[in-house]
C-alpha cells in the first residue's frame, strides 16, 4: 500500500526538510541552521581540546616521573661500575639533572616542534619507535571494530527483531559466550584450532599491509577475531537493547499505523536511531584498542604501541612513555570529538551548544 | 619465494668444481683468504629464528647484543672467536702473543678480512674500535669493563695490533671475543644506530623492533670449514622475537619459524617424546647460573653483624632445598650447583668446601641459638624472569619452614636497583649469565674475596686458575653471601630440515665451526 501523504509528510522520502523533521528536536531549526550550529559547535570542540592536551601532557609527564627508579638504573644493569662521574655524566646526557619543570617546558617546546626526543634506551628518535607501532595497533584495532560492528549490528537487530525466538536465544548465548570467555583463552582456542589443528592461519606474527597485503591480512585474521569477538559480544547486547527501546517508541507505531512496510520502518527508521549508543560505544571500544592491548600482543607477537608502553615503563623510557601516553590520549580524545559529531548527525536532539 | 627456490641448488659443474679443489681447501683451512673458499654443494636457505627477546638498539658497541638469543648477533664478530665447547680460538685474529709479564698481548690480523662495506679489518680499525668502546659516551658499561685495564693499543703495521694493559692480566684474551667486544667499519659510525656495519658472517638487512630482523649472508666472511667451503651456508636469517615460550613453540610447530630457543621448562619433556620425528631439540645446559643474594650491607645478616651476621647467613643456607627448585622450577631439567659452574663446563669444580647441605632443623638450631626466631627477612625477585619470580617464591615458602619471618615481591628491574642500592631487601633469587671466562664472574660479583680473584688473573695457567677459584668458592659457601642453587638450562629446538646446527653448550649460536655458520635448510 503507498503511504498516504500524512505519512509522507512525517517520513519524508524526497523532502530534505520532512527527513529532519523525523529527527525529533530538529524540527524546531532549518536544514541550515543545523549545518551553521554544527561547524560552529565542531570548532568550539577542537578548541576545548587545547587545555585537554595541555593538561594531559602534564598529568602524563607528572606521573611518568613520579614512577619509582629511572632509566639510568636501567641502562646500568648488573655490570654497571657504580661510578658517580658515570651516573653525573649520563644524567646530564638525557638532561635528568635539571629541575622537573624546565625538563617539561623543555619537552613541550619540542613536542610542539613535532620532535619527542630520543629513546634513552634505544638512542633512536621516540617518532621512529612511535610509528613502528602505531600503525600495527591502529589496523589491528579498526579492522577488529570493524568486525565486530559487522557481526554484532545484524546479530542484534536480528535478536531484537525476531524476540524470543530461536535467533534470539542464539544470539544472545553466543553474545554472552563472548563476553565471558577471556580475550586470551578465546585467543589461544583460536590458534589452537585454526593454526595447530587445522593449519589454515598463522599463530602469530605481523606483516605490514604496505608491504605484502595478502600476507598482512592472513596474519592478522586470528588477532581480529580475538579481538572482533568479545566487541561483538557487547556492541550485539548494546544493539539489541537498544533496537528494543525504540521499537517500543510510538513513531514506529505511528510509522506502521501509516502504512510503511516492516523493513522500513526497521531499517531506515528504527535501527538508525538505535544505532545511536552503538556507535558511541563502538567509538570508546576504538579508544580503548588503540591503547594497545598487551595480552593479545604477547600472545600474537604483534608489535603494537602496549607493550611499546609496557616494555617502555619496565624499562623507566620516559620519553617514550611520554609520547606514547600523549599521542594515545590525543587519539582518544579525537576519536571521542567524532564520535560526538557523529551523535550529534545521527540525533540531532542533543544539544550543540 | 618458496623454501626451494630460495635454496641453493648445485649444477654439475657446481659439484665438480667443489670436490675437485677440496683437498686444497682442506689443507687451507681457515687460514686462507676468502677467495680460496667454494660453496658447500648444499647450502643456502633462509632460515627463521624465533627469539626470546629483542635488540634495545643496533650499536654494537652501545647495546649489548647478547649472543644467545640476539639475531644480530650474527653480524658482529670480534678479535678472537668462540667455538662449541665456549673455548677460546682465532677469529680476525689469526695469531697472538702474550708477554712474560702479562702486560702487553700482540696480535696478528687475518688478511683479507672484510668489514660488510668492503673496508678491510687492519691493526688501524681495531685500535678505533677499542678506543670507542674504552669512550663512556660512545660504549655500555658492560662492554666497556672489558677493556678498563687497557693502557694504550698501538698499531704496528697493518696487520698487527699491540695491547698494552696496566696491570698483568693472563685473562685477557676473553675480552676480545665478538661478546662483548666486537668491531664495527669506523667509516660507518654514522649509521651505527640505524644500518650497521659489523664483519660478522651476516650483514644487516632491516630491523623492525620487536617484529622482524632481516640478515643475509656476507659472502667475503674468512671462515670456511674443514672442507674448505666458505662460511656462511645460510642464504639468509630472519629474525622473529616473540618473547612468549609457547608462542615461539607454537609457531615452529606451525611451520612459522625454523629454529626456535628456549621452550618452557613444563614442555621440553612431551615436545621430546611427541615430536622427535619433525624436531631435533639441544639442551643447553648452562645459560647460567641461579642463586640467592644474600643483603649484606646491613641489618642482622650483614658484614657489619660479624660473626652472628654470618650465622644468620649460614641459617639462610641450610633453609633452601635445592632438590625442590629444581623439581618444581626446573622440571628436573637443570644441575644442582655449589659454585658458579656446571659439570658440563670447563670451569666445573667438583670438590668444593664448605657446602651447606639442606637441614632446616640446624636453621632453627642456629636462630635460637641467635635469639633470631621469626628474623623478618624480605625475598626479592626480578619481575621479568619467570623462574627467578618462582624460585622466590619457593625460598619464601622454605625460609618460613626453617623459622624466618619472610616476605616476598616481585619488582621491575628498576625498582630493584633501588633497592639493591638502599640495602632495603633480604635476599634475591637472581642469576648471572654463564661467562666463558670465570674472571667475569668472581672479578665483578665476589668482592669479598678479591684479592685472591686479583691473583688468578695475573695468572695465564688454567690449571692453576681454577685451583684459585676453587678457594674462591669455599670461601664464598662459607661466607654464605650467595647461595648458588642451580645451572639454568634452555632447551632450543628446530626443524629436522635444519641441517648442520648446533649451538655451543651454553647457547650461543654464532660460533667457530658450527651454529648459525654451518647451518643451511634442506630443500
Amino acid at each position: 500500500m503507498a503511504p498516504r501523504p500524512r505519512a509522507k509528510m512525517l517520513f519524508g522520502i524526497s523532502s530534505r526538510a520532512g527527513r529532519a523533521y523525523l529527527r525529533p528536536g530538529c524540527y524546531l531549526k532549518g536544514p541550515g541552521k543545523v549545518h551553521s550550529t554544527m561547524l560552529v559547535y565542531t570548532i568550539n570542540r577542537i578548541l576545548q581540546l587545547v587545555p585537554v592536551v595541555l593538561i594531559l601532557s602534564i598529568v602524563v609527564f607528572g606521573f611518568v616521573q613520579a614512577l619509582p627508579g629511572d632509566v639510568i638504573d636501567t641502562l646500568a644493569d648488573e655490570e654497571m661500575i657504580d661510578d658517580p662521574e658515570i651516573r653525573k655524566a649520563l644524567e646530564k646526557e638525557y638532561g635528568l639533572d635539571k629541575p622537573i619543570h624546565i625538563q617539561y617546558l623543555y619537552w613541550l617546546g619540542n613536542v610542539l616542534q613535532g620532535d619527542f626526543g630520543k629513546s634513552l634506551v634505544t638512542r633512536r628518535p621516540v617518532s621512529i619507535e612511535l610509528i613502528e607501532r602505531i600503525p600495527a595497533t591502529a589496523y589491528l584495532a579498526l579492522v577488529g571494530i570493524t568486525l565486530s560492528m559487522l557481526i554484532a549490528i545484524p546479530l542484534g537487530t536480528l535478536a531484537a527483531v525476531r524476540r524470543n525466538t530461536a535467533a534470539d536465544y542464539a544470539a544472545q548465548t553466543t553474545s554472552l559466550a563472548g563476553i565471558s570467555i577471556p580475550e586470551f583463552w578465546f585467543a589461544i582456542l583460536s590458534i589452537l584450532f585454526f593454526s595447530l589443528f587445522l593449519g589454515w592461519l598463522p599463530s602469530s606474527g605481523y606483516y605490514s599491509p604496505a608491504e605484502n597485503l595478502p600476507k598482512s591480512a592472513l596474519y592478522l585474521v586470528l588477532p581480529a577475531i580475538a579481538v572482533g569477538f568479545r566487541q561483538a559480544a557487547f556492541t550485539t547486547r548494546l544493539t539489541r537493547s537498544s533496537m528494543l527501546d525504540e521499537i517500543s517508541k510510538d513513531y514506529v507505531d505511528t510509522g506502521r499505523s501509516l502504512g510503511l512496510s516492516e523493513r522500513r520502518v526497521i531499517y531506515k527508521y528504527t535501527l538508525r536511531n538505535a544505532l545511536i549508543p552503538t556507535v558511541t560505544i563502538s567509538g570508546l571500544q576504538l579508544a580503548n584498542l588503540m591503547g594497545g592491548t598487551v595480552v593479545l600482543e604477547s600472545i600474537f607477537a604483534w608489535p603494537g604501541i602496549g607493550f611499546a608502553i609496557y616494555e617502555g615503563i619496565q624499562l623507566r623510557d620516559y620519553p617514550v612513555i611520554q609520547a606514547g601516553v600523549l599521542v594515545l590520549g590525543v587519539i582518544v580524545v579525537i576519536v571521542n570529538l567524532l564520535v560526538d559529531l557523529l551523535y550529534r548527525v545521527l540525533n540531532p536532539r542533543v544539544g550543540m551548544g | 619465494m618458496s623454501r626451494q627456490e630460495r635454496s641453493y641448488n648445485p649444477s654439475r659443474r657446481d659439484f665438480l668444481a667443489a670436490t675437485g679443489t677440496m683437498a686444497a681447501g682442506a689443507a687451507l683451512g681457515m687460514a686462507s683468504a676468502p677467495a680460496a673458499a667454494k660453496k658447500h654443494p648444499t647450502r643456502g636457505g633462509v632460515l627463521r629464528f624465533a627469539t626470546r627477546v629483542d635488540g634495545r638498539g643496533l650499536d654494537t658497541h652501545r647495546n649489548i647484543i647478547y649472543y644467545v638469543s640476539n639475531p644480530l648477533a650474527a653480524t658482529t664478530h670480534g678479535l678472537l672467536d668462540l667455538n662449541k665447547k665456549m673455548e677460546i680460538v682465532p677469529g680476525i685474529a689469526e695469531s697472538w702473543d702474550i708477554s712474560k709479564d702479562l702486560k702487553t698481548y700482540t696480535f696478528k690480523l687475518r688478511k683479507g678480512v672484510e668489514y660488510h662495506n668492503g673496508r678491510t679489518v687492519d691493526a688501524e680499525s681495531v685500535q678505533w674500535n677499542f678506543n670507542r668502546i674504552r669512550d663512556p659516551k660512545t660504549s655500555h658499561a658492560f662492554t666497556r669493563a672489558s677493556l678498563q685495564d687497557v693502557e694504550a693499543i698501538k698499531v704496528l703495521d697493518p696487520h698487527t695490533v699491540q695491547i698494552r694493559l696496566k696491570a698483568p692480566n693472563g685473562i685477557f684474551l676473553s675480552n676480545c671475543v665478538y661478546y662483548p667486544v666486537n668491531l664495527m667499519a669506523p667509516d660507518s659510525v654514522e649509521q651505527a644506530d640505524t644500518r650497521p656495519i659489523g664483519c660478522g658472517p651476516f650483514k644487516f638487512v632491516s630491523w623492525k623492533r620487536y617484529a622482524k630482523t632481516e640478515l643475509v649472508r656476507f659472502e667475503n666472511f674468512f671462515e670456511t670449514d674443514a672442507e674448505g667451503n666458505q662460511l656462511p651456508y645460510l642464504d639468509a636469517v630472519e629474525g622473529y622475537p616473540k618473547r612468549e615460550d609457547k608462542v615461539r613453540l607454537t609457531a615452529l610447530r606451525t611451520d612459522e619459524v625454523d629454529l626456535i630457543e628456549n621452550m618452557a621448562y613444563s614442555d621440553v619433556g612431551g615436545f621430546k617424546k611427541n615430536y622427535s620425528d619433525t624436531y631435533n631439540t639441544w639442551d643447553i645446559s648452562q645459560v647460567g647460573t641461579a642463586y640467592l643474594a644474600v643483603q649484606m650491607k646491613e641489618g642482622p645478616f650483614s658484614m657489619q653483624a660479624g660473626k652472628d651476621g654470618k650465622m644468620m647467613r649460614q641459617a639462610l643456607a641450610h633453609a633452601i632445598d635445592k632438590e625442590a627448585i629444581h623439581q618444581v622450577v626446573f622440571n628436573g631439567l637443570s644441575e644442582k650447583l655449589n659454585g658458579f659452574y656446571s659439570s658440563s663446563s670447563p670451569w666445573y669444580m667438583k670438590e668444593i668446601d664448605n657446602v651447606k647441605a639442606y637441614d632446616p632443623d640446624k636453621s632453627k638450631w642456629i636462630l635460637n641459638k641467635l635469639n633470631a626466631m621469626n628474623q623478618p627477612i624480605a625475598v626479592v625477585a626480578r619481575a621479568s624472569y619467570q623462574y627467578m619470580r618462582n624460585s622466590g617464591e619457593l625460598v619464601h615458602a622454605m625460609l618460613q619452614d626453617a623459622g624466618f619471618k619472610p616476605t616476598n615481591e616481585v619488582f621491575d628491574n628498576p625498582v630493584l636497583r633501588k633497592k639493591y642500592d638502599k640495602a632495603d631487601y633480604g635476599i634475591d633469587s637472581t642469576a648471572n649469565s654463564y661467562r666463558f671466562e670465570p674472571d667475569g664472574w668472581y672479578a665483578r660479583n665476589i668482592l669479598s674475596t678479591g684479592k685472591l680473584i686479583l691473583e688468578a688473573r695475573a695468572v695465564l695457567d688454567a690449571e692453576k686458575r681454577k685451583e684459585m677459584y676453587r678457594e674462591v668458592e669455599g670461601i664464598v659457601n662459607d661466607d654464605c653471601g650467595f647461595i648458588y642453587t642451580h645451572c639454568v638450562p634452555l632447551t632450543s629446538a628446530a626443524h629436522k630440515r635444519v641441517k648442520g646446527y648446533e649451538p655451543a653448550f651454553a647457547g650461543p649460536y654464532n660460533i667457530a665451526g658450527a651454529g648459525i655458520r654451518t647451518a643451511y635448510i634442506e630443500s
